[in-house]
């Protein structure tokens, strides 16, 4: 076998024989069987001995409580601890899924045109194509422009990235998996997230490039508008729910109709399928993303408000972009499919978390999708698209469910 | 010194740092993207005192929205020049007599109050809020949002061109 430019990750030129190809195939099933057997495994042992992940964490949090006051530590040590340990699962979470997503993006976007995609480095599948991607990133020179303004160039990625990270604390991972499961968490998820439009403008105002600043302005155009009936397609759930946490959202899709069917928010008649179809376009839209990739449009603005970025810098952006993408689908997860929950009481078995994770990247996946099925909509007809159909749809739809509250309460 | 204190601090120095630099920067986009610290710095008082609504609402309407819409002005009208004009005219003087006026004002309201701060509680005021504006308090609310809407119609007839009313 020839060695290729990575072979230092393990990636080889493979042979194109027929006989090659068929063996290649054989062992990436297997090589799939080895990691996710095991994996199985182990997630659904621990389920079925110890009960919930949550169970567990809280036996931890005791015995770290226990052994904290027999050391004579103050009580705030253990408190402080057992928060780092959602924090830092939340982190790893945060750099984690770019990484697979970047991958999986590359993978659907080649099967989508009738190609391969990434298959050298890492050996299987190309897996570690993102990790070659990430060091090049990392070893690029950091180019600041020359009539930039410094700061705000600089600053902007950070304020991009940052209520990123924020946004993810009310998010509840499957039952009792949360970092702080705050009373506001729907509001807050979308109150942080439009933060990252700020840094955006700076991006482009900071360049100090007509493309960048272009970029800059339709990006904010189109996340101030699409938010709106992003918010308002969420009302519906709220007034069933009757809260606005996210963890007591999907405790009350809790249940089952006419025995088979569960009671998650995206069954109910109508409401909830224009709420979901709604919700699921402006989070496209506020991810910047195809079809309504408008603020990066290579055709047009060379590449938008991140025309002027190198390196890392130029890295945050996807990094943001992506850890988005995961968290409007973990939110739509929450708020439309029930969280956590097994559709049957007979799948409780598999632990919440994995429930979880499998229902946002199964949307995370037609999000990906999206991008590499449909045209780049023109400026105009995007604002309109917002303004004149989807803002009094969603607001139809609020009076729709509160008639059918109010049919239900006679 | 308890943690709530520290943590007050810092909040106060948060707003009130970029509160001054907003109105002493030379450029004005620089100006506004204080202010979004400024304005952030409240939340975060609101936070404290745990109001959660108010914190989040905040965040949306003023440091998001808000904010958002005044950084666009910024660039869609601003010209090369106010990129590097003080924003401070020669009224400055009266203006502090004024702002030094009635911050003494305040601080004798201050002393009428007492003197502990409002003890921060952990539960929610979502839904009280809610029953204060949509049941308790419905017509003065319904009276504002009308007050809102002619505006908003005010601002529409206004901006339109003579052709097309």
């Amino acid at each position: 076998m020839a060695k290729g430019p990575w072979s230092i990750l393990g990636a080889a030129v493979p042979s194109q024989e027929p006989e090659a190809i068929q063996r290649r195939y054989r062992n990436s099933f297997l090589a799939l069987a080895a990691i996710f057997g095991p994996l199985a495994v182990i997630v659904i042992g621990i389920q079925l001995k110890y009960g919930d992940i949550s169970l567990v964490y809280q036996k931890v949090f005791e015995s770290l409580t226990a052994l904290g006051l027999k050391k004579g530590l103050p009580i705030w040590v253990p408190a402080a601890v057992a928060l780092l340990i959602p924090c830092v699962l939340i982190a790893t979470l945060f750099h984690a899924a770019p990484l697979v997503l970047v991958w999986w993006e590359q993978k659907i976007a080649a099967h989508v045109q009738i190609r391969m995609g990434p298959m050298r480095v890492g050996r299987f599948h190309g897996i570690l194509q993102t990790v070659a991607d990430g060091i090049k990133l990392l070893l690029k020179e950091d180019i600041v422009p020359a009539g930039a303004d410094k700061w705000v160039h600089l600053l902007a990625p950070v304020v991009v990235v940052v209520p990123a990270y924020v946004a993810y604390a009310p998010l509840t991972f499957g039952r009792g998996l949360v970092g702080t499961d705050l009373d506001t968490g729907t509001l807050f998820v979308m109150a942080v997230s439009g933060l990252s439009t700020i840094g955006l403008l700076m991006a482009g105002w900071g360049s100090n490039n007509k493309y960048s600043a272009l970029g800059g302005l339709r990006a904010a155009a189109q996340v101030v508008s699409y938010e709106i009936p992003r918010v308002i397609s969420l009302l519906p759930v709220v007034m069933w729910a009757g809260t606005l946490s996210l963890s007591g959202i999907a405790q009350a899709q809790e249940g089952l109709w006419a025995g088979f069917l569960p009671r998650w928010f995206i069954f109910y008649p109508f409401v909830g399928q224009v709420a979901y179809l709604i919700f699921l376009i402006c989070t496209v839209a506020e991810t910047n993303r195809v079809p309504f990739d408008i603020a990066e449009a290579e055709s047009e603005l060379v590449s938008g408000f991140n025309t002027e970025y190198s390196g890392m810098k130029f890295a945050l952006f996807f990094m943001a972009e992506y850890a988005y993408v995961f968290l409007g689908a973990a939110v739509g997860t929450a708020l439309f499919f029930g969280g956590g929950a097994a559709p049957w009481r007979f799948l409780n078995f598999i632990p919440s978390y994995v429930w979880f994770f499998g229902k946002t990247c199964a949307q995370v996946f037609f999000i990906i999708l999206f991008r590499w099925t449909y045209p780049r909509m023109r400026v105009d007809r995007l604002m309109e698209f917002c303004w004149k159909f989807l803002l009094p749809w969603s607001l139809v739809n609020v009076a729709v469910a509160g008639a059918l509250i109010l049919w239900r309460m006679r | 010194m308890t943690i709530q204190n520290a943590v007050f601090i810092l909040l106060a120095f948060m707003t009130l740092v970029p509160a001054a630099l907003v109105v002493t920067v030379k450029n004005v986009f620089h100006g506004a993207l204080f202010l979004v610290l400024s304005l952030t710095g409240v939340a975060g008082l609101f936070a404290m005192i745990g109001a959660d609504f108010l914190f989040v609402a905040q965040i949306l309407v003023y440091a998001g929205d808000i904010l958002i819409l005044l950084l666009f002005v910024v660039l869609l009208s601003g010209s090369p020049k106010d990129w590097a004009t003080r924003s401070v005219n020669e009224q400055w003087m009266p203006a502090i007599v004024v702002s030094a006026a009635f911050t003494a004002l305040l601080a004798v309201l201050l002393k009428a109050l007492p003197a502990s701060p409002a003890v921060p509680s952990a539960a929610p005021t979502t839904s009280a809020l809610g029953f204060l504006l949509l049941r308790d308090m419905l017509v003065p609310f319904e009276a504002v949002s009308l007050v809102l809407l002619a505006s908003l119609v005010g601002a529409v007839h206004f901006s339109s061109k003579k052709g097309d009313r």
